[in-house]
């Protein structure tokens, strides 16, 4: 059985439909892609899946259970960790408390814990800190773990978000448009890091991209949606190969596959 | 003035340790009455400290709680009796309910509504308090028994001096112990970015919970004390004046940074006092600080307490 299964989904915004009967499957281990031309409503899936948007119709279970009607914060206590388009950090803390917000997934102390600072919570701490640390290792960033995450340049924030991610030890990983804004070297690394999370940790990766070289470069599978609609899926050669995926994304946008 | 390396801070804390423990020694009683006004404002600002500077809600009626506090021991001691050290654990719980009543629904709402409703619980603390038999209605309650530590009765207002320096240094320590914990940092993450607090897990309706509630618990402590020390307490001393105080000192010093919240309240309570006695000025001396803090907030809009520097 799939990992993730979506059923139907539709989502309409006071009749405007932004996703349409729109039905896919994401394998466990699997790094999948969904593009699609702007306003063709992936984000809005991806709002979905995290809880952050109602849907109006359909199911979307994780590992066999629905994911409707939860809270995003819920969802994420399932293993389903997100990024956001427009990378959202914590600001004024630093890098490394950014990354340790990930390990509140995994960790359980809660205010008594913070008052009588106990043993089980300094050991948890303690953990806490080494998958950070772990964490921002992985990604390149340990050295500057103390900076205000506001400081940083944006390739910079970029990692730390996938860190933080990361930190979560997720079981789903949905990154949405990792690459935008990126130069071409931070996006080769960016691809390196996406096939070592799922190779070194069997993280499954779910990824909205504008990034074609990307797209092709990591994914497995391809989902291509337009007007809210599926209309494509395969593999990355088969969707390069699809008349109507040209004739609706590639064709009349060219430019999107390069810088 | 970022402190160099742990062995200089400590230093400066020490220093400031001794300097604390031995000033009644010297000092009148008027001073020593001024000093300990500074310190119960530090108390209620490190409260507030932890809904306002670590999750950054908007409480416009942090007054309430610490009236709630005063009044449960007031009324303990004086209608049935109680020995003050006993009310102190009923007088947490009481804020504590207090806080969840009023927390539980409107922490899901957005930070401007809590404003609005804290605002509003505060008034309606303080007129229940005008109103009630049991709060001794605008008189308020008076001639509460001042308790007893270890045989000594503490009537003196050294004697106050060091019980809420003692509080003080509690309350740090909690303030402390929050910030560097799982519970504190999702207080950070809901107060820099609530929706990315969710995705990473945190119950941000719970976690504002536990924030409020420990707030309030800690504005009622200090409400207990307040109520011992001045042995009377009216309505009046609850008034939305107070809630805006607590929260200025708070803002003033440097919204979440502790030392900044302490010097915010010092500043706040020594402040007007020094230049009482000068003349004309002493008249006006509110609209000079009025002033003052139009000036600092356009030049520090951050606090005045500095940007903790980037370690290396």
């Amino acid at each position: 059985m799939a990992l993730m299964q979506v059923s139907d989904l539709t989502m309409t915004f006071s009749g405007i439909t932004a996703i349409e009967n729109l039905t896919f499957n994401i394998e466990e281990g699997s790094i999948t892609s969904l593009i699609g031309p702007n306003g063709a409503g992936k984000t809005s899936v991806f709002n979905c899946m995290t809880g952050f948007y109602k849907a109006t119709n359909g199911n979307i279970t994780f590992q066999g259970e629905s994911l409707i009607n939860l809270k995003p914060y819920k969802i994420t206590q399932k293993g389903i960790i997100r990024t956001f388009q427009n990378v959202r950090l914590f600001k004024n803390l630093t890098v490394l408390e950014n990354v340790i917000s990930g390990t509140h997934r995994v960790t359980k102390q809660s205010v008594l814990g913070a008052l009588l600072k106990y043993p089980a919570q300094r050991r948890e701490e303690k953990e806490a800190l080494k998958i950070a640390e772990t964490c921002l290792e992985t990604v390149g960033l340990s050295e500057k773990k103390h900076q205000l995450a506001k400081n940083l340049s944006y390739g910079d924030q970029r990692r730390t978000e996938l860190a933080r991610a990361l930190a979560a030890k997720p079981k789903l990983l949905l990154l949405d448009e990792p690459a935008a804004g990126l130069n071409r070297e931070e996006k080769n690394k960016l691809a390196e890091h996406i096939h070592f999370f799922r190779d070194k940790f069997g993280i499954t990766v779910f990824l909205i991209e504008h990034d074609m070289d990307l797209v092709m470069k990591v994914s497995e599978k391809v989902v291509v949606v337009n007007f809210g609609g599926k209309i494509a899926e395969g593999t990355p050669e088969e969707i390069q190969a699809n008349r109507l995926v040209i004739e609706a994304y590639l064709g009349t946008d060219e430019d999107e596959g390069g810088l | 003035m970022g402190f160099e390396n742990k062995r200089t801070k400590f230093a400066v804390l020490a220093a400031l340790f001794v300097l604390a423990a031995v000033l009644p020694l010297f000092l009148d009683n008027y001073t020593l009455n001024v000093l300990w006004n500074a310190m119960f404002y530090m108390l209620l600002a490190l409260g507030l400290n932890i809904i306002v500077g670590y999750t950054g809600l908007c409480d416009l009626g942090y007054a309430a709680k610490f009236a709630i506090g005063a009044y449960t021991t007031g009324i303990l001691i004086k209608t049935f009796g109680w020995n003050f050290w006993l009310t102190l654990p009923v007088s947490a719980l009481v804020s504590a309910l207090a806080a969840c009543v009023i927390g539980a629904p409107t922490l899901k709402l957005r930070s401007d509504y809590l404003a609005i409703v804290t605002l509003g619980f505060a008034e309606i603390v303080r007129i229940s308090a005008r109103n009630l038999d049991i709060t001794g209605s605008a008189s308020g309650i008076n001639a509460i028994e001042r308790p007893y530590f270890f045989g000594i009765h503490l009537t003196k207002i050294s004697h106050w001096y060091y019980v809420f320096f003692a509080l003080v240094i509690v309350f740090i320590i909690i303030s402390k112990r929050i910030r560097y914990s799982r519970f504190g940092r999702a207080l950070a993450f809901i107060r820099e970015d609530e929706d990315a607090a969710q995705a990473m897990g945190v119950n941000t309706t719970l976690f504002k919970l536990y924030a409020y509630i420990a707030g309030a618990v800690l504005g009622g402590i200090t409400g207990s004390f307040y109520a011992v020390k001045m042995t009377s307490i009216s309505p009046g001393s609850f008034d939305f004046t107070q809630s805006a105080n607590i929260l200025l000192a708070v803002i003033l010093g440097g919204m979440g940074k502790i030392p900044g919240v302490i010097v915010g309240a010092a500043f706040f309570a020594i402040f007007p006092e020094l230049f009482r006695d000068v003349p004309f000025v002493g008249n006006m001396r509110m609209l000079f600080f009025g002033l003052l803090l139009i000036v600092v907030m356009i030049n520090r809009p951050q606090g005045l307490w500095p940007e903790k520097p980037v370690k290396r």
